[in-house]
Protein backbone atom coordinates (compact mmCIF):
# COMPACT_ATOMS: atom_id res chain seq x y z
CA UNK A 1 0.00 0.00 0.00
CA UNK A 2 1.19 3.55 -0.76
CA UNK A 3 1.38 6.51 1.23
CA UNK A 4 -1.46 7.95 -0.25
CA UNK A 5 -3.65 5.25 0.08
CA UNK A 6 -2.79 4.61 3.25
CA UNK A 7 -3.59 8.24 3.97
CA UNK A 8 -6.73 7.90 2.28
CA UNK A 9 -8.00 4.81 3.99
CA UNK A 10 -7.80 5.97 7.46
CA UNK A 11 -10.88 5.60 9.93
CA UNK A 12 -13.55 8.83 9.35
CA UNK A 13 -16.26 9.41 11.92
CA UNK A 14 -18.11 12.35 12.76
CA UNK A 15 -19.28 14.36 15.82
CA UNK A 16 -21.50 16.96 17.35
CA UNK A 17 -19.00 18.43 20.11
CA UNK A 18 -16.12 20.43 18.94
CA UNK A 19 -12.81 18.81 20.33
CA UNK A 20 -10.02 20.97 22.62
CA UNK A 21 -7.02 21.03 22.23
CA UNK A 22 -3.85 23.24 23.69
CA UNK A 23 -2.21 25.72 22.03
CA UNK A 24 -0.08 28.64 21.50
CA UNK A 25 -0.13 32.02 20.25
CA UNK A 26 1.97 34.85 19.72
CA UNK A 27 0.45 38.49 20.46
CA UNK A 28 0.79 41.92 18.70
CA UNK A 29 -1.04 45.37 19.80
CA UNK A 30 -0.45 48.61 20.12
CA UNK A 31 2.27 50.57 22.39
CA UNK A 32 -1.08 51.34 24.67
CA UNK A 33 -2.26 47.96 24.79
CA UNK A 34 -5.09 47.88 22.81
CA UNK A 35 -5.66 46.87 19.36
CA UNK A 36 -4.64 42.88 20.49
CA UNK A 37 -4.81 40.07 17.88
CA UNK A 38 -3.25 36.60 18.42
CA UNK A 39 -1.26 35.23 15.91
CA UNK A 40 0.03 31.60 15.01
CA UNK A 41 3.57 31.15 16.64
CA UNK A 42 4.43 30.26 13.02
CA UNK A 43 5.47 31.61 9.49
CA UNK A 44 3.18 34.93 8.51
CA UNK A 45 -0.33 33.08 8.68
CA UNK A 46 -3.28 35.56 9.06
CA UNK A 47 -3.82 36.53 12.59
CA UNK A 48 -7.42 35.36 14.50
CA UNK A 49 -9.50 37.89 15.20
CA UNK A 50 -11.42 38.63 17.73
CA UNK A 51 -15.33 37.08 18.27
CA UNK A 52 -14.99 35.15 14.49
CA UNK A 53 -13.88 31.96 13.64
CA UNK A 54 -10.73 31.42 12.31
CA UNK A 55 -10.73 28.93 9.16
CA UNK A 56 -7.88 27.01 7.95
CA UNK A 57 -6.29 28.29 4.45
CA UNK A 58 -3.34 26.57 2.86
CA UNK A 59 -0.53 29.06 2.78
CA UNK A 60 1.70 26.48 0.14
CA UNK A 61 1.08 26.77 -4.09
CA UNK A 62 -1.16 23.19 -3.99
CA UNK A 63 -4.67 24.25 -4.03
CA UNK A 64 -6.87 22.39 -1.95
CA UNK A 65 -8.64 22.40 0.96
CA UNK A 66 -7.29 22.46 4.41
CA UNK A 67 -6.38 20.80 6.28
CA UNK A 68 -5.35 18.13 3.81
CA UNK A 69 -4.39 14.22 4.43
CA UNK A 70 -1.10 15.14 2.39
CA UNK A 71 -0.38 18.79 3.60
CA UNK A 72 0.82 19.86 7.14
CA UNK A 73 -1.71 23.12 6.54
CA UNK A 74 -4.49 23.66 9.59
CA UNK A 75 -5.25 24.94 12.80
CA UNK A 76 -3.34 23.40 14.65
CA UNK A 77 -3.79 21.70 18.40
CA UNK A 78 -1.84 19.34 20.52
CA UNK A 79 -2.95 16.59 23.05
CA UNK A 80 -0.56 17.81 25.67
CA UNK A 81 1.38 20.66 26.32
CA UNK A 82 5.45 19.33 26.49
CA UNK A 83 5.08 19.70 22.47
CA UNK A 84 4.31 22.98 22.68
CA UNK A 85 7.49 24.14 24.77
CA UNK A 86 9.38 24.08 21.81
CA UNK A 87 7.27 26.24 19.83
CA UNK A 88 9.09 30.05 18.74
CA UNK A 89 8.21 32.82 20.83
CA UNK A 90 4.91 31.33 22.16
CA UNK A 91 3.09 34.58 24.04
CA UNK A 92 -0.21 33.20 24.96
CA UNK A 93 -1.05 29.34 26.23
CA UNK A 94 -4.82 28.37 25.87
CA UNK A 95 -7.49 25.53 25.09
CA UNK A 96 -9.04 25.84 21.89
CA UNK A 97 -12.19 24.32 20.26
CA UNK A 98 -11.45 22.83 17.07
CA UNK A 99 -14.33 21.36 14.66
CA UNK A 100 -15.27 20.80 11.00
CA UNK A 101 -12.66 18.88 9.14
CA UNK A 102 -10.52 17.90 11.69
CA UNK A 103 -7.59 15.10 11.24
CA UNK A 104 -6.26 13.82 14.71
CA UNK A 105 -2.46 12.85 14.28
CA UNK A 106 -0.07 10.93 17.20
CA UNK A 107 0.24 13.96 18.95
CA UNK A 108 -2.36 16.37 18.26
CA UNK A 109 -4.79 17.57 15.45
CA UNK A 110 -5.47 19.77 12.24
CA UNK A 111 -8.53 20.98 11.95
CA UNK A 112 -10.43 23.78 9.47
CA UNK A 113 -11.93 26.33 12.04
CA UNK A 114 -11.11 27.06 15.41
CA UNK A 115 -11.80 29.47 18.24
CA UNK A 116 -9.78 29.95 21.67
CA UNK A 117 -11.85 29.09 24.72
CA UNK A 118 -9.44 29.79 27.62
CA UNK A 119 -6.19 31.47 27.50
CA UNK A 120 -3.68 32.85 29.47
CA UNK A 121 -0.05 35.18 29.04
CA UNK A 122 3.19 33.31 29.50
CA UNK A 123 6.52 33.92 30.02
CA UNK A 124 8.04 32.28 26.75
CA UNK A 125 11.59 31.38 28.86
CA UNK A 126 9.32 30.34 32.56
CA UNK A 127 7.22 28.08 30.03
CA UNK A 128 10.46 26.41 28.17
CA UNK A 129 11.77 25.79 31.35
CA UNK A 130 8.96 24.39 33.80
CA UNK A 131 6.06 23.78 30.70
CA UNK A 132 3.31 23.98 33.35
CA UNK A 133 4.92 24.66 36.76
CA UNK A 134 5.80 28.19 35.00
CA UNK A 135 4.73 31.09 37.34
CA UNK A 136 2.75 34.06 35.61
CA UNK A 137 4.91 36.86 33.91
CA UNK A 138 4.94 39.89 35.60
CA UNK A 139 5.20 42.77 32.30
CA UNK A 140 4.24 42.61 28.42
CA UNK A 141 6.85 44.14 26.96
CA UNK A 142 5.97 45.95 23.51
CA UNK A 143 8.44 45.44 20.74
CA UNK A 144 8.75 46.42 17.21
CA UNK A 145 6.31 45.30 14.54
CA UNK A 146 4.12 45.30 17.65
CA UNK A 147 5.23 42.29 18.94
CA UNK A 148 3.76 41.75 22.52
CA UNK A 149 6.00 39.22 24.87
CA UNK A 150 4.80 38.60 28.49
CA UNK A 151 7.86 38.67 30.75
CA UNK A 152 8.30 37.66 34.31
CA UNK A 153 11.12 40.45 36.22
CA UNK A 154 13.97 37.80 36.25
CA UNK A 155 13.94 37.15 32.30
CA UNK A 156 12.90 40.49 31.58
CA UNK A 157 16.10 41.73 33.02
CA UNK A 158 17.72 38.92 31.31
CA UNK A 159 16.83 40.13 28.14
CA UNK A 160 18.06 43.66 28.34
CA UNK A 161 21.00 42.34 28.93
CA UNK A 162 20.89 40.47 26.16
CA UNK A 163 19.70 43.47 24.24
CA UNK A 164 16.23 42.32 24.20
CA UNK A 165 15.24 45.96 24.87
CA UNK A 166 11.25 46.29 24.98
CA UNK A 167 10.41 50.04 24.00
CA UNK A 168 7.59 50.05 26.57
CA UNK A 169 6.25 48.42 29.28
CA UNK A 170 2.39 47.28 30.15
CA UNK A 171 1.03 45.58 33.49
CA UNK A 172 0.37 41.68 32.27
CA UNK A 173 -2.59 41.87 34.02
CA UNK A 174 -4.07 44.62 32.58
CA UNK A 175 -2.74 42.98 29.29
CA UNK A 176 -4.40 39.15 30.03
CA UNK A 177 -7.98 41.06 31.12
CA UNK A 178 -8.04 43.12 27.72
CA UNK A 179 -7.10 40.00 25.61
CA UNK A 180 -9.84 37.76 27.50
CA UNK A 181 -12.41 40.61 26.91
CA UNK A 182 -11.17 41.31 23.83
CA UNK A 183 -11.94 37.57 22.51
CA UNK A 184 -14.65 36.99 25.43
CA UNK A 185 -12.87 33.92 26.69
CA UNK A 186 -11.62 33.05 30.14
CA UNK A 187 -8.46 32.75 31.82
CA UNK A 188 -6.94 29.87 31.60
CA UNK A 189 -5.64 28.85 35.64
CA UNK A 190 -5.30 25.03 35.85
CA UNK A 191 -2.44 23.86 33.27
CA UNK B 1 6.38 21.52 15.33
CA UNK B 2 5.82 17.54 14.87
CA UNK B 3 2.61 16.09 15.33
CA UNK B 4 3.53 12.83 14.25
CA UNK B 5 1.45 11.00 11.76
CA UNK B 6 -2.13 10.89 11.01
CA UNK B 7 -4.57 8.74 12.82
CA UNK B 8 -8.02 9.01 12.01
CA UNK B 9 -10.52 12.02 10.43
CA UNK B 10 -13.29 13.54 12.33
CA UNK B 11 -16.18 15.56 10.51
CA UNK B 12 -17.39 17.38 13.49
CA UNK B 13 -20.35 19.70 12.95
CA UNK B 14 -21.03 21.54 16.46
CA UNK B 15 -24.91 21.57 17.62
CA UNK B 16 -23.83 25.15 18.84
CA UNK B 17 -20.39 26.92 17.48
CA UNK B 18 -18.16 27.73 20.58
CA UNK B 19 -18.21 31.14 20.47
CA UNK B 20 -18.60 34.28 22.93
CA UNK B 21 -21.94 35.27 22.33
CA UNK B 22 -21.23 39.34 21.98
CA UNK B 23 -22.18 40.41 24.93
CA UNK B 24 -24.35 43.75 22.93
CA UNK B 25 -26.59 46.46 24.18
CA UNK B 26 -30.20 45.91 22.55
CA UNK B 27 -31.17 47.72 20.14
CA UNK B 28 -34.91 46.48 20.47
CA UNK B 29 -36.76 49.08 21.70
CA UNK B 30 -38.52 48.77 24.64
CA UNK B 31 -41.91 47.75 24.50
CA UNK B 32 -44.00 50.57 25.16
CA UNK B 33 -46.76 50.20 28.56
CA UNK B 34 -50.01 48.92 28.05
CA UNK B 35 -52.72 52.16 28.31
CA UNK B 36 -53.67 52.23 31.53
CA UNK B 37 -57.36 51.47 31.65
CA UNK B 38 -59.45 54.20 31.65
CA UNK B 39 -60.89 55.17 35.20
CA UNK B 40 -64.27 54.28 35.31
CA UNK B 41 -66.67 57.34 34.00
CA UNK B 42 -67.13 59.26 37.13
CA UNK B 43 -71.37 58.75 37.50
CA UNK B 44 -73.03 61.83 36.25
CA UNK B 45 -75.34 63.57 37.99
CA UNK B 46 -78.64 63.16 37.03
CA UNK B 47 -79.14 67.13 35.81
CA UNK B 48 -82.66 68.52 36.62
CA UNK B 49 -83.78 70.20 33.63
Amino acid sequence: MTTASALRSLEATTGIEPIVAWRTWALTGHRDGSNLLLRPVAGRSRPWRPMQIAEAACKHTRMHASPSLECTCGLHGTHGLDLLRRTRCPAVLGRVALWGRVIEHDHGYRAQFAYPQLVTLICQFCFWQWGSHAPSPDIVGWFTRDALVPLCWAHLELAQRYGMEPRRLLSADEVGLSLRETYGVDQLVHW
Amino acid sequence: MDIGRPQRIIEIEPVSLPLPSPDLPSYEPAPEPAPAPNPDPSPVEPVDP
